[in-house]
């Protein structure tokens, strides 16, 4: 008896001891690692505008989120939009919120600064109070509209889909036509060597110049990687063809299928798959979106 | 039992006599499923070297306080609390490390080479050598797994450390997990016919 109550105390105390530990270094290295993830997120998405340190993005370019919600009332979904609003003060935002068949249900105009609408909590805190009480609301995804001087340039849709083993995180970017021009892998725990190479320029870019008629039937075939295609998918990184060549190689291949990666029949489908939804799915709500948009008259940045 | 082994000693002593991989055959999930590149091993082995420092210093520091009872439960808490926070520290302060270790980092809280190594030596020796002898392991763990990440990667991807050796891919087969119980075993087997025949020829 007297050895339980020291194994208690004893094991206790070691329990606090960890989780003080571990707890504070969260607090110390916390701040630092979500900025480090975001500044990894804009400059994977500058870099798949094609932007890069030896080209820097123009000052007129701008980058605008679209926050997606599921509000919830009495069994009845509609989706919610959180848009900045154009022409007024920077902290003016508009959820428009959208019946599932598309027609436009109500506006709900609230003031939040921009700062405040990247983080999560306190964006979802300002949304329920613009949307009042009796209905839940449910964050679904972002969506970044891209602009210079006004004009549409891009969008650039975070995603997730699920992979072999679990969901692998994506970054895609469109362009108005909806026609793929780059996805960069965030987050996947692929198989190392096998389904781990979807993050490989090789595969990723088979993606890029895609345009959406064919992107909707888009397949997997298990053939070999043609060595011209191939070299035209890794110019970023070898250097060894020029921009006309390989754009010339992508307008050859551009409505052929995904070759597949030898040994990860099934990663190379679930990116092909999940790349589709997220196009799919996105090009059917940002027409409910644009159309709603301008029946209100409400005046976005984009 | 204080060992005595100089501090060089304890070091050579974990990378050949005691061999995490080759002579102790512990932590062979990780050895196996993740050896498939040279890479691999190297990200893996720098981890594990860390942790079993650390966690090594904790327990040799307050080893006269852990209750016989509950040691095991304790040296875990140890290395989850020592994985956790290098971990975070990566994630914030070296993102492209981080990047590129992340994984191999998580992975380590379940190895059996840690809990063993505090078991064995470091609940019972002093700080120095319990450091050393850390230092040993989590390097001798390095080696092993650089070993069979050099010849899963040969002989799987024709590749080393991700340049092109061999122009070819000679059989696929070395990287998929089950492969690595070949490799090891093979290896292993190799190694203690290399010790066999030496032992042999020192004695005439």
């Amino acid at each position: 008896m007297k050895d339980i109550s020291t194994i208690i105390f004893r094991l206790t105390l070691t329990c606090l001891v960890a989780a003080l530990i571990m707890g504070g270094s969260f607090i110390v290295t916390n701040r630092a690692k979500q900025h480090n993830q975001q500044v990894n997120e804009q400059k994977v998405m500058l870099s798949l505008l094609g932007y890069s340190a030896a080209k820097p993005a123009p000052a007129s370019l701008a980058l605008h989120p679209v926050y997606r919600y599921l509000v919830t009332e009495q069994d009845v979904q509609t989706l919610g939009y959180l848009v900045p609003v154009a022409g007024g003060a920077t902290d003016a935002f508009a959820l428009v919120t959208i019946a599932l068949d598309g027609k436009f249900v109500a506006r709900h105009d609230l003031r939040l600064a921009p700062e405040k609408a990247e983080q999560a909590k306190e964006r979802l805190q300002a949304v329920q109070t613009a949307v009042g009480s009796g209905k839940t609301i449910q964050y679904a995804d972002q969506t970044i509209i891209v602009t210079d001087n006004g004009q549409r340039q891009a969008y650039l849709l975070p995603g997730e889909f699920p992979g072999f083993k679990t969901f692998v995180k994506v970054i895609l970017a469109l362009d108005p036509g909806f026609t793929v021009l780059g996805l960069e892998i965030m987050e996947h725990e692929e198989d190392p060597g096998l389904g781990g190479e979807i993050v490989q320029d090789y595969f990723k870019n088979q993606f890029r110049g895609k345009p959406y008629e064919a992107l909707k039937k888009l397949g997997v075939v298990k053939e070999p990687l043609p060595d011209e295609y191939r070299g035209a998918l890794e110019a970023g990184k070898t250097g060894r063809l020029g921009p006309e060549e390989v754009a010339r190689i992508q307008e050859q291949y551009k409505d052929h299928d995904i070759y597949a990666l030898t040994g990860a029949t099934i990663s190379s489908r679930s990116v092909t798959n999940g790349v589709k939804g997220i196009v799919k799915k996105f090009a059917y709500r940002i027409a409910f979106l644009d159309r709603v948009l301008a029946e209100q008259r409400i005046v976005v940045p984009f | 039992m204080a060992t005595d082994k100089s501090n060089l000693q304890l070091v050579v002593n974990g990378i050949l006599n005691e061999n995490p991989i080759f002579r102790l055959v512990l932590s062979m999930c990780p050895a196996v499923g993740i050896s498939t590149t040279v890479m691999n091993g190297i990200m893996l082995g720098v981890a594990v070297l860390f942790v079993q420092v650390f966690s090594s210093c904790t327990i040799s520091l307050v080893k006269n306080w852990i209750h016989p009872r509950i040691r095991i439960p304790t040296y875990t808490l140890t290395i989850a609390t020592w994985v956790t926070v290098i971990d975070m520290v990566l994630a914030a302060y070296l993102p492209e490390a981080y990047a590129k270790m992340g994984i191999f980092v998580k992975l380590i809280v379940a190895f059996a080479i840690i809990t063993m190594r505090l078991e064995m030596f470091a609940s019972k020796e002093n700080l120095t050598h319990s450091f050393w002898d850390g230092v040993g392991m989590g390097l001798g763990f390095m080696v092993g797994m650089m070993a069979i990440g050099f010849v899963r990667e040969l002989l799987g991807l024709g590749t080393i450390l991700g340049y092109d050796v061999l122009g070819f891919r000679p059989l696929l087969f070395f990287i998929l997990p089950l492969a690595g119980f070949f490799c090891v075993g093979l290896m292993m087997g190799f190694f203690n016919y290399i010790e066999t025949r030496y032992k042999r020829v020192k004695q005439g």
